[in-house]
């Protein structure tokens, strides 16, 4: 069944240059890259229980730092691309530190320390442009093909993207994402099991920054021009939104979630002038009704309709004895077992 | 003019912007410190209440009562935000964070609706404008000189509630042990809710105050938020005296930061102090959090 | 609220008369800032435009016209998505804008991309009329530096000013604006004390006048939004107009001059394409229209737009209604001379307008329909100007962009 639904998404997303047009397609390719940004950050908010609200910085370096090799330096898509990423490595690799701080002083550290990328990138008007930003990147030639075309483009953003996803994958699952499901249960147990918890979250810090700089590099070939916007706490905080609206701890999750945001402020914004206020009662709505976005809510609904098959379906009355209620709370609790691997 | 003249009225800017500050970061350090609430809709609290008091102060003419309503208003505002949202999220931070970037946005659409997208001008009182002549040569904007006075003595009076008066001793013992007190019989709830109103009120009241030389503009939450943010942090969360020295700092690095190196200001605010915190992870005067 | 109301209401019309007249209509697309520090400068933009074609019964040559804005923030990002929404979703014909200056060469990129003409009524960015030349962009305003750099000659000598400090905003147009200044100052003789550069949306302009240096004899200003008050009443608080001159190249223009105080008056306020106290018969009729629609007097960005209907208009009759034929289009538009309200228009080579520039200065005039208010009338008019001043073609490319001083 997995597998069917797969191959039909893969022949759905290979096809997609013909089924939809210029438009459509440009969307589709900026919502998985925001996907894989909004996944990065589901490291580190679905895995390790940190919640870095700056990410956008890395995002941001990335992007610039491959639309400056490319503008002014013309250093070809390999340069420009890896200088991208190992900029943004870099960054996450100083940043990283932050992982020092816990709890609210995490939050507001990460939150700063993008301000400062935005700041930079606002003022350093010699280097980055500031608001005129760095604009006409050209785009990107891979060995002899030029991805000149956006339906074209699409498919090194997918291919690049699976290729991130199934890495992803294999991290999450192996023992280092299950130490980090840990970490997010309990820090204090971890560190009397012996593990080195500062190393591990700053291990995960670092790829999800190094992963938010693959996103920006996309970015800047995508939307050929490369400004402060990119780098904004607007951006930061629509990243965390997209991994906990489709699903934290998942990796489907963060794309969905970037396909109903965008989704929302493409069709919203073009209607109305206040979408602003939809985006604010779309977090608040997640947050109060689906903390754990739209794949965890299927997965409650399928939770509780495997409950319902255990307890007897013409009961009476309604059966409180313990072995029904355990029974329920078993089939509840499945999806919340932590280390579990997620879909 | 002497050649100390540009540094003294960079030095006042500073520490006008730090007045400002400090009145927005003292209510969000000891909502945090006492109740850990992160309100990241102290920023959008600041911009309505300046546009509540200048629709006040059209209506009226009276700049003391458009910061008085602006403060109640936005007591109401927070009061409401608090019952129906942000209780619901008590202990689960990253919801918290999260639900009021929600809250900030709605409320920042609103303004955008009713007060339009152009920058407003809250007009000080007739006492308050233009230049006045200080000792020395220098000559600053009167307004901006005022609120020094104002914020110094809004200061003061926090101090002297906070340190010498038993509700003061209650606040700090629940900022150092919230558990303690509640054990003590103490309604702690209560106490938060007023410490939370107080927040709002000075929120909504700095709105008009910051309005009147800032101007009320879509953004002006966030870049003002921004800037408290940092003071709390540098100040540590949950210290007022923390706010008032943080708000000093942050205010003057800021105008000697855009005097001296322009392109670097951003950073000279946001650098030290992420250095700070790497060296000493609760700021200067913070508790764990 | 009334914004909510009209949103719902515009999203209701829009989707009757799209179903309605798909076919046959001619849709301009329209970027405009309606948010932020440029919003009122924005929103004069779209009213100029608005009321040349409503005085056109929203038709021409035998087509409906149908304009759809889309607000930018005046932010480059915004702009680009904006642009690439309006030719790929909204299937706009031509577009219109933008405003800010950094936003031009974004929303070429988009016309190169897409070959969608695009006029440009404002922005001021010197490349896309110069080195990055896009040929389906036609520019119907003014470079940044076409309206300075007769104005850094002024400064020497009408203006008496020998060492000037600047304070500008810091992106693209008030880089060449500067730029140019400086470089007709400079050649007439001038001193630089200072430059000043700072983000658009400052909202406190303390730490720069507090360090303008001493020994200046002149402040020269380019600011843009509602910057533009938020100096001027900083000035006054700060006690600089008993110390220094101050002279705006691009400052005080009527979209502003309702809100600034009266101590505006008597400032040289901008140095521009239009004053809005022109005694021509078509900028009175221009004024007198637009004064009795909006209550306000027209400040350039409304008339840029307004003039750039009329030449869209002329060049659409020209072609007998056929805008799908872009290269026609752009070509009837090129051959057109303009009798804009401004002063005559006719485009140089390389798709800018030659026209007046005129320094101009705040007076106080009684207005049949508006009562007292504040306009400004030129002091000084140079006729003829081209976005090269009187220099070569060849040598101001070869010369390259205005950097950032």
């Amino acid at each position: 069944m997995a597998t069917l639904a797969t191959l039909a998404v893969a022949i759905l997303a290979l096809a997609a240059p013909w089924l939809l047009g210029t438009f459509w397609i440009s969307l589709v390719t900026q919502m998985l890259i925001l996907g894989l940004l909004a996944l990065s950050v589901d490291l580190l908010t679905g895995h390790t229980g940190i919640l870095p609200m700056g990410h956008a910085g890395f995002f941001a370096v990335a992007a610039y730092t491959t639309a400056i090799l490319e503008v002014r330096h013309a250093q070809g898509f390999w340069v420009s691309a890896g200088g991208g990423v190992l900029v943004a490595v870099l960054l996450a690799v100083v940043f990283g530190l932050s992982v020092r701080t816990s709890g609210v002083y995490f939050i507001l550290l990460t939150l700063a320390l993008g301000h400062i990328v935005w700041g930079v990138a606002m003022r350093w008007t010699t280097f980055t442009g500031g608001e005129n930003g760095v604009s006409n990147v050209p785009p990107p030639a891979v060995a002899a093909v030029r991805f000149a075309d956006l339906s074209v483009y699409y498919y090194l953003v997918f291919v690049v993207v699976a290729v991130c996803g199934l890495g992803y994958r294999r991290l999450v699952r192996s023992p280092f994402g299950l130490a980090l499901r840990g970490i997010r249960e309990s820090e204090s147990r971890m560190r009397g099991l012996g593990y080195n918890v500062f190393a591990h979250k700053y291990a995960a810090f670092v790829i999800s920054g190094g992963l938010a700089g693959v996103a920006g590099v996309l970015y800047a070939y995508w939307n050929r021009f490369v400004s402060p916007a990119a780098a904004t706490f607007h951006a930061s905080a629509e990243a965390v939104l997209m991994g906990i609206l489709g699903g934290t701890g998942t990796i489907l999750g963060p794309f969905i979630g970037a396909a109903i945001i965008l989704g929302i402020r493409n069709w919203v914004s073009g209607y109305v002038v206040w979408w602003t206020s939809v985006m604010g009662l779309v977090f608040i709505a997640t947050v109060l009704w689906a903390p754990h976005g739209l794949l965890g809510l299927v997965r409650e609904l399928r939770g509780r309709s495997a409950a319902r098959r255990v307890s007897p379906p013409h009961a009476a009355a309604p059966d409180h004895t313990p072995a029904a209620s355990t029974a329920a709370m078993r089939g509840a609790r499945r999806p919340e077992a932590p280390g579990s691997p997620p879909p | 003019m002497t050649p100390w003249t540009p540094w003294i009225l960079q030095a006042l800017n500073g520490i006008s912007m730090g007045a400002l500050l400090f009145l927005l970061a003292a209510g969000f350090t000891l909502t945090f410190g006492l109740g850990r609430v992160v309100n990241l809709a102290h920023g959008a609290f600041y911009l309505l209440g300046g546009y509540l008091g200048l629709t006040v102060l059209r209506a009226t003419g009276s700049f003391w009562l458009a910061l008085v309503a602006a403060g109640a208003a936005i007591v109401g505002v927070s009061w409401a935000c608090d019952r129906f949202l942000i209780r619901r999220t008590r202990e689960n931070v990253l919801g918290q964070v999260l639900l009021t970037v929600g809250i900030a946005y709605v409320l920042a659409d609103i303004c955008l609706a009713f007060w339009g997208g152009s920058p407003l001008r809250v007009p000080p009182p007739e006492f308050a404008r233009g230049p006045i002549d200080l000792p020395g040569g220098i000559v600053y904007p009167r307004y901006r000189f005022l609120l020094i006075l104002f914020g110094v003595l809004v200061a003061g009076v926090l101090w002297l509630l906070y340190s010498r008066t038993q509700l003061g001793a209650l606040v700090r013992a629940g900022v150092d042990d919230r558990e303690m007190v509640d054990a003590l019989g103490i309604n702690v709830d209560r106490l938060f809710a007023l410490v939370f109103g107080l927040a709002a009120f000075l929120a909504g009241l700095s709105g008009v105050a910051g309005g009147a030389f800032l101007t009320l503009y879509p953004g002006a939450d966030w870049d003002i938020l921004a800037y408290a943010l940092v003071v709390v942090i540098v100040g540590g969360l949950g210290s007022l005296g923390g706010a008032m020295i943080g708000s000093l700092i942050v205010g003057l690095v800021d105008a000697y930061g855009r005097w001296l190196l322009p392109e670097f200001s951003y950073f000279m605010v946001f650098g030290p102090m992420a250095l700070l915190l790497l060296v000493r992870p609760t700021g200067l005067f913070g508790r764990e959090a | 609220m009334r914004r909510v109301t009209a949103a719902l209401v515009f999203a209701l019309v829009s989707t009757v008369v799209s179903l309605a007249s798909a076919q046959e209509e001619i849709r301009i697309g329209f970027l405009a800032p309606l948010t932020g520090a440029l919003a009122k400068s924005g929103q004069d933009t779209v009213r100029g435009h608005e009321l040349f074609w409503e005085q056109q019964g929203n038709k021409v040559a035998g087509r409906p016209v149908r304009i759809i804005v889309a607000d930018t923030a005046c932010n480059p990002d915004n702009a680009l998505s904006h642009a690439r929404r309006l030719v790929h979703n909204e299937k706009v014909h031509f577009l219109v804008g933008p405003l800010c200056g950094h936003e031009g060469p974004a929303v070429a990129q988009v016309s190169r991309e897409t070959g969608v003409p695009v006029f440009v009524p404002v922005a001021g960015a010197d490349e896309i009329t110069q080195w990055k030349r896009v040929p389906t962009v036609i520019r119907t305003g003014a470079t940044s530096s076409q309206t300075s750099q007769p104005f850094g000659e002024w400064l020497a000598r009408e203006g008496t000013c020998k060492n000037i400090t600047t304070i500008g905003n810091d992106y693209t147009f008030p880089h060449e604006a500067i730029g140019g200044a400086l470089a007709t100052f400079k050649q007439a003789g001038g001193k630089v004390a200072k430059v000043f550069w700072s983000p658009i949306g400052t909202a406190d302009y303390g730490p720069i006048l507090a360090g303008i240096p001493a020994g200046t004899d002149c402040v020269v200003v380019a600011v843009v939004g509602t910057d533009r008050l938020r100096l001027l009443e900083q000035w006054y608080d700060f006690g600089y107009d008993r110390k220094y001159k101050i002279h705006g190249l691009y400052w005080l223009m009527s979209d502003v001059l309702p809100e600034a105080s009266d101590r505006a008056v008597g400032l040289i306020g901008a140095s521009l394409i239009w004053a809005d106290g022109l005694e021509t018969p078509e900028a009175k009729a221009f004024i007198d229209a637009y004064a009795r629609k909006y209550k306000q007097v027209p400040s350039w960005f409304a008339e840029a737009n307004y003039s750039t209907g009329l030449w869209t208009k002329l060049a659409l009759e020209a072609i007998k209604g056929k805008v799908e034929d872009r290269a026609a289009f752009l070509d009837a538009v090129r051959a057109t001379k303009v009798k804009a309200p401004r002063g005559p228009l006719a485009l140089d080579k390389y798709d800018n307008p030659i026209q007046n520039v005129y320094i101009q200065k705040v007076v106080k005039q009684k207005h049949p329909v508006l009562g007292e208010i504040k306009v400004s009338v030129p002091v000084k008019t140079y006729e003829g100007v081209s976005q090269f001043w009187t220099w070569k073609p060849e040598e101001v490319l070869s010369r390259g962009p205005y950097a950032r001083q």
